[in-house]
């Protein structure tokens, strides 16, 4: 259920975490959006604004400071001709007035001239002066006078001829008395004066008389022309109201307008006009003067009269327009010219008829046709004569660079800051994208934050469940342990069912080893793992582990190996536990994909300080490794040496197997997780891929480092080491009979041709001779040869009829010539033919052989039964099992040399050989009982593996439970023996003489068990597992294996005399500890809390009555020395969980108390909790061991002696 | 003689249906190998001491969970002391119940929230065990007197 659960919650995340993912992209996306189109139209319409303004700026100030000049042009080129025409009208005006004056001083000098003479003279005096008047105006036209009796003179110059002429009318017409009768009316009617003159005028004849220039003097006869023909004399009507008046007038002889002047001339008493004097002045200099001002600067410039007719034009187009009633006055939009005509239009147009009216007029753009022009008209108030003048003038001229200029910089504003829009929207383009795409990256780390919490949440509940798991698993595997245990110590069960329940208990241990294994993976990913550092002999784990594989293997048809050489350190520190469980996964992953072939351990020492050469580590080459082992070999003893000073060692291996390989591009990942070299393979060999993770991150933890290595067959070769330490006094090791001496034969009839190899290699090394055969006729027809060569020896009869091959008859030879050798015949019972009963007939061959030679058996674990108690009924009592290593090889030899020894002695003295006759009926069970399935684990043990490692153990140890029954002095005296045993072995090992009291000891040990238990009995190993157990129980408390061992060595009082205080809230299991630990025979004192076993700590406890009184007020005040003087417990049981003060605080506060005095007192912490971290932490504040709850008694039991041996 | 076979098969058969319907474990095997000479009535020392802490510590979580608030540390510590006292003698029912309170304890320690009514289930559950196991354990002691009376010897 909690494993579904898990998984629904991690899919519900998963879910979830694709939301999130959704929802962020869509998010950066549009966001992302939003910032290009919003920065790119921010850029837009700022570069816009600003080409709009630079322009806008520059064009307008441009075009006003032009204009202005402009205007200040126009005006100037207006100003002048208007200026030219004031001269005109004011030196016409000034000609006038001076005329009129004159007049009237002529007139009042004449006064009421009475005769025609007087009026002649008159007429004489007013003709020079007017000619004085006319001859120093060079531009006047014409001047007239026209009398009140209708009498004319003048004086007209013709422009073009540049004739001057005198026009008179003629006298004759006149009278005076018409003229006086005229007077009485002229007051009261002008007009009748008029009309009349008028009409006397048309009827008059005119005289026309050219005169000179300069002088005035006639130069031609006078002829008679028509009135007004020529020119034109202001009469009466031109003024009116006796008021001079001005108009403009045209004649036939001249194309342009003329400008006349008209003023009366009154007499004396002021009463009536008696003359009228008239100028005419030419507009034609005005319009000289614009055609030159208009050449400079182009353009036209025209004057109208203020009805619109054209006066003076800068152009050449005529004035005039000739119609049948004489020429007259153009108007100013019919002129021929076609701008002006075009631009009095477009006034008219835009100002009506009488624009002239208003003030002036300044047009700038002003479209005549396909140009633009200026048009600037001006009004000049001349009196009865009101003038407008109009200057068109082509924009371009004035603007047209300007308005180019301007053209040109809006052209290339424009561009420039489509450059710059360009230019700016790649740039925010770029920027935007950048941005987003940093924003895209965020999103992702964000996604992957989330991820990583959720995987590590995820670990965390997969942890903590499988660390629940683990706790309530348990408790159930211990109900079925400990129920086992009951049944194993009963009594009353069948050979058959004991070793059934014995199976029973290794499958439940191992069960529990599974558990723990859970807890160690979580530990091990966590990252929290913390090796122990516990001495342990490293050879004997792995020979354990070897012969636990060796089962599998076998089956597989598969050879294991264990291959170490001689300068291992025998006792190293570290963790058990974890070496094997490295070297368990490793053997067992090759053993998974190795179906025929070998897989080999190699083992060896190589000290950083020593001067080995390290460099040849890579042992790529498989030639390299003989001479690089014997190398290895002859600096054995200098390593050694060089071991003892430096205790950290580099120990190196090798796992060879000729399995299916690895490809060398999966070389580093296989040791990932969950990684296998060949995932279709999964299918067949099953796992998880977890195991050499596993192995790496422990092999990296012990400071070592583990890799594939090149092969040069088929197969894997894995190369690690380890930095593990060896104890300063653990020297006692390769301490061993010196073999050599003893003219060993020894013959190797194995089928496992790597061991079968290695063995002989070792065995030359030390000393001895070897033979090998692979198969039976190979053994049979050694044998032959070298019993016979033998015997030949002896016999000096027969010849060498068997063909050996050439190797062999040489080994041969050299035994032959050895003196008084000894045999020993290794036989593999996988050589005999099993199949049929043909084993038998081979069994009685060897027979033949039986006294020239020592026989043992390689068995396996599944060899019949049948055939063992064959073999021991004819005497083959030196049986080992597979697979075979020099600790097996080295019992063999060493249990030979004593069977030898023994048989000199019993030939040498009779006597003894009488007493112990049933003696060597010894069944030699070479096994490795001190092997502890508790410190080697891997799931993938197989369970029959474990069960058959350590059945040889447990065959020991009920064994001797049942020794112990028939009689404690009985066992009391085996149990000297063994102890004494020890010591002759340990002895041996140091001598390399043997001393015939020694096998006295054995033989005699012998003697006293039972028949049937000696069978399944093994002497040699017993004594083996005890001289080790010395130290083994010292550091090793959690192997249990020696637990039973020590149990049945000290009998139940192995805590005798060990004082303990315990504090312990639970009354329950207060007393169940309490009783547990004095059956044991220790001193138990029980509190209640924390504070309580502080306190009893602080006080001497000299009496036994206070067990259960906690609380001594009164000795609290003890010093620490008086504490040091009398050490009152050897060892505190501290429960975790108390009232008051828990088990954490008050030995912190024990140690506290203690920092400085040197004391230690060994805290064994008491918990419920089953978790690593409670470990852990009960550690960390200074306890020295951690049991759970329930109490597992013998842990317990193992637990305190470590400790109190240690401190004792 | 043949009552006494009687009584020492009900009581093997008793004993053993206890350990079948896992009332007691192993550790209660051990509590009576640690029986002998010297303390012959260890056991049932052991096991009045236990009734006597249970009841205790049934009439603390019973008063403790009669308060307003609740103080779930305190639950859980007198569940932890009825979880070890009844481990150590070896009653499984009852040890398993106090490990689903004490579990529970925590759950209501990092919720926060407290419907004291499954607490008082619990707490039900545990004493339903614990009267169970009293009674069992009673009746297994009341057929040892009976032996013992009747002349007989504990078969172990």
């Amino acid at each position: 259920m909690c494993w579904i659960e898990y998984q629904v919650l991690q899919l519900l995340g998963e879910d979830k975490a694709v939301q999130l993912h959704a929802v962020e992209e869509s998010f950066t996306g549009t966001l992302s959006d939003k910032i290009i189109n919003s920065s790119m139209v921010m850029l837009a319409i700022l570069i816009g604004l600003l080409t709009i303004l630079t322009w806008h700026f520059t064009r307008i100030y441009t075009t006003k400071s032009l204009n202005s000049l402009a205007y200040g042009l126009r005006n100037e080129l207006l100003q002048r001709p208007i200026s030219r025409m004031w001269n005109i009208i004011n030196s016409t005006t000034e000609i006038t007035t001076a005329q009129l004056k004159l007049s009237e001083y002529v007139f009042r000098r004449y006064n009421k001239p009475a005769t025609q003479a007087e009026q002649v003279e008159l007429y004489e005096v007013m003709r020079d002066i007017t000619w004085a008047l006319f001859a120093s105006r060079k531009a006047l036209n014409a001047i007239t006078i026209n009398y009140k009796n209708g009498f004319v003179q003048a004086f007209h110059r013709d422009h073009r001829s540049n004739n001057t002429f005198y026009i008179y009318s003629d006298l004759t017409n006149y009278s005076i008395s018409a003229g006086g009768s005229n007077e009485i009316n002229l007051l009261s009617s002008h007009q009748s004066w008029k009309d009349q003159s008028i009409h006397g005028n048309i009827s008059a004849i005119w005289y026309q008389e050219p005169l000179d220039p300069v002088t005035g003097e006639k130069i031609g006869k006078a002829k008679p022309i028509p009135p007004d023909d020529l020119i034109k004399i202001a009469g009466l009507s031109q003024v009116p109201d006796g008021v001079a008046s001005w108009h403009v007038a045209v004649s036939k002889y001249t194309d342009s307008p003329l400008l006349s002047a008209a003023l009366p001339v009154w007499d004396p008493s002021n009463e009536s006009i008696v003359a009228v004097v008239g100028v005419t002045t030419a507009l034609y200099s005005v319009g000289q003067l614009m055609k030159e001002l208009v050449e400079v600067h182009s353009g036209h410039i025209y004057l109208t009269s203020k009805e619109g007719y054209l006066l003076a034009t800068s152009t050449n187009a005529p004035l005039l327009t000739n119609t049948t009633k004489g020429p007259k006055l153009m108007m100013a939009v019919d002129s021929e010219e076609k701008v002006i005509k075009m631009g009095a239009r477009w006034l008219q147009g835009a100002y009506g008829n009488n624009f002239s009216q208003r003030h002036e007029i300044h047009a700038e753009n002003a479209r005549l046709g396909q140009e633009q022009y200026f048009i600037d008209s001006f009004f000049l108030k001349l009196k009865r004569l009101p003038l407008v003048g109009v200057i068109i003038i082509p924009r371009k001229n004035i603007m047209g660079k300007v308005d180019e200029r301007a053209f040109k910089t809006l052209v290339i504003l424009i561009s420039a800051s489509l450059c710059i829009l360009f230019i700016g929207c790649i740039c925010i383009f770029i920027l935007t994208n950048g941005v987003s795409k940093e924003m895209k990256l965020r999103a992702e780390l964000i996604s992957h934050l989330d991820a990583r919490r959720r995987a590590e949440a995820s670990s965390n509940y997969k942890s903590q469940f499988l660390a629940n798991m683990s706790h309530e698993l348990r408790t159930p595997m211990a109900a079925v342990i400990g129920l086992l245990d009951i049944l194993i110590s009963d009594d009353c069960l069948t050979n058959e069912q004991f070793s059934t329940v014995t199976q029973i208990r290794k499958c439940s241990t191992a069960l529990l080893r599974l558990l723990n294994n859970i807890l160690d993976l979580s530990k091990v990913e966590s990252g929290k793992l913390v090796l122990e550092e516990t001495e342990f002999d490293l050879g004997r784990e792995l020979e354990g582990l070897v012969d636990m594989f060796s089962v599998q293997c076998i089956n597989h048809n598969v050879e294991t190996v264990l291959d170490l050489s001689d300068n291992m350190p025998k006792i190293v520190r570290g963790d058990s536990a974890r070496v094997v469980q490295i070297f368990a996964n490793l053997i067992s992953n090759s053993l998974k994909f190795t179906t025929s072939g070998h897989i080999i351990i190699r083992g060896w020492c190589e000290n950083s300080n020593s001067s080995f050469d390290i460099g040849k580590f890579p042992l790529n080459q498989k030639k390299s490794r003989p001479a690089h082992k014997t190398k290895l070999k002859e600096q054995g003893s200098h390593t050694k040496k060089a071991c003892k000073q430096d205790n950290r060692m580099t120990l190196r291996f090798e796992v060879d197997d000729t399995g299916c390989g690895i490809d060398p591009s999966k070389w580093e990942s296989v040791f990932e997780s969950f990684e296998q070299a060949d995932p279709s393979t999964t299918r067949t060999h099953g796992g998880t891929g977890l195991g050499l993770c596993i192995v790496r991150t422990l092999v990296n933890k012990m400071g070592g480092e583990i890799k594939v290595a090149k092969k040069d067959g088929p197969g894997t070769l894995m190369q690690l080491y380890l930095l593990l330490t060896t104890p300063v006094d653990g020297t006692e090791q390769h301490c061993q009979v010196d073999f050599s001496k003893q003219n060993l034969v020894v013959l190797l009839a194995l089928r496992g041709r790597m061991g079968r190899l290695i063995m002989s290699q070792w065995l030359h090394k030390i000393g001895l001779f070897t033979v090998e055969a692979s198969e039976w006729n190979e053994l049979t027809q050694i044998l032959r040869e070298l019993f016979r060569i033998r015997s030949s020896v002896y016999n000096n009869g027969f010849d060498a009829q068997f063909s050996l091959s050439e190797p062999l008859s040489t080994k041969v030879m050299n035994i032959k010539d050895m003196r008084n050798p000894a045999f020993i015949i290794l036989v593999d019972i996988g050589l005999l033919d099993l199949s049929t009963d043909i084993w038998k007939e081979q069994l009685n061959f060897l027979d033949s052989y039986f006294g020239k030679a020592r026989f043992a058996w390689m068995l396996s674990h599944d060899t019949p039964n049948a055939i063992k108690m064959e073999l021991r009924r004819k005497g083959h009592m030196l049986m080992v099992n597979m697979p075979l290593y020099k600790e097996k090889m080295i019992h063999i030899l060493e249990a030979v040399i004593k069977e030898r020894n023994l048989e000199g002695q019993k030939k040498s003295s009779n006597t003894l050989r009488t007493t112990k006759e049933g003696d060597l009926h010894e069944y030699l069970e070479i096994d490795a009982t001190q092997f502890d399935v508790a410190s080697s684990d891997d799931s993938d043990i197989s369970e029959i593996g474990s069960s058959n490692s350590v059945s040889g153990s447990q065959t020991g140890e009920k064994r001797r439970e049942r020794l112990r029954k028939p009689g404690s002095s009985g066992y009391q005296a085996i149990n000297n023996c063994l102890v004494e045993l020890t010591r002759v072995y340990s002895e041996e090992n140091y001598s390399t003489e043997r001393d015939p009291c020694h096998v006295r000891l054995n033989s005699h040990d012998v003697q006293n068990e039972e028949p049937k238990c000696c069978t399944r009995a093994s002497l040699s190993s017993e004594a083996q597992s005890e001289s080790s157990e010395q130290h083994l129980v010292i550091s090793c408390p959690t192997a249990q294996g020696n637990i039973y061992s020590s149990k049945a060595a000290n009998e139940q009082k192995s805590l005798e005399g060990v004082r303990i205080l315990l504090a312990e809230d639970n009354p329950v299991l207060q007393r169940v500890a309490s009783i547990m630990l004095e059956k044991l025979g220790a001193t138990v004192f029980a509190v209640g809390d924390g504070l309580q076993a502080v306190d009893a700590l602080n006080c001497i406890l000299g009496a036994e009555d206070c067990i259960r009184e906690s609380i001594f007020e009164d000795r609290n005040t003890r010093t620490q020395t008086e504490i040091k003087d009398f050490p009152s417990y050897d060892l505190i049981l501290m429960d975790c969980q108390m009232p008051k003060m828990d088990g954490y605080e008050a030995t912190e506060i024990i140690r506290k108390s203690e920092a400085g005095t040197g004391l230690h007192i060994p805290i064994v912490a008491l918990t419920a909790h089953a978790m690593s971290s409670d470990e852990a932490k009960c550690l960390e504040v200074g306890m020295d061991a951690y049991l759970t709850k329930p109490i597992d008694y013998k842990l317990m039991v193992s637990t305190i002696l470590s400790l109190t041996k240690r401190t004792a | 003689m043949d009552g006494v076979a009687q009584l020492q098969k009900q009581l093997v058969d008793f004993t053993d249906s206890l350990f079948q319907e896992g009332f007691l474990d192993e550790q209660f095997n051990q509590l009576q190998q640690l029986q002998d000479e010297s303390n012959p009535d260890f056991v049932v020392e052991v096991v009045s001491l236990f009734f006597e802490d249970s009841e205790r510590l049934l009439n603390e979580l019973a008063k403790a969970l009669e308060q307003k608030t609740i103080d779930f540390r305190k639950v859980d510590a007198h569940v932890h002391q009825f979880k070890g006292s009844s481990s150590s003698i070896g009653a499984q029912r009852v040890q398993k119940v106090c490990i689903a309170f004490r579990n529970y304890c925590e759950e209501q320690n990092i919720e926060g929230v407290k419907p004291w009514h499954r607490c008082l289930k619990c707490l039900q559950q545990v004493k339903l065990e614990y009267s169970l196991v009293k009674n069992k354990l009673e009746t297994l002691f009341k057929i040892e007197k009976q032996l013992i009376a009747a002349g007989g010897s504990i078969p172990t």
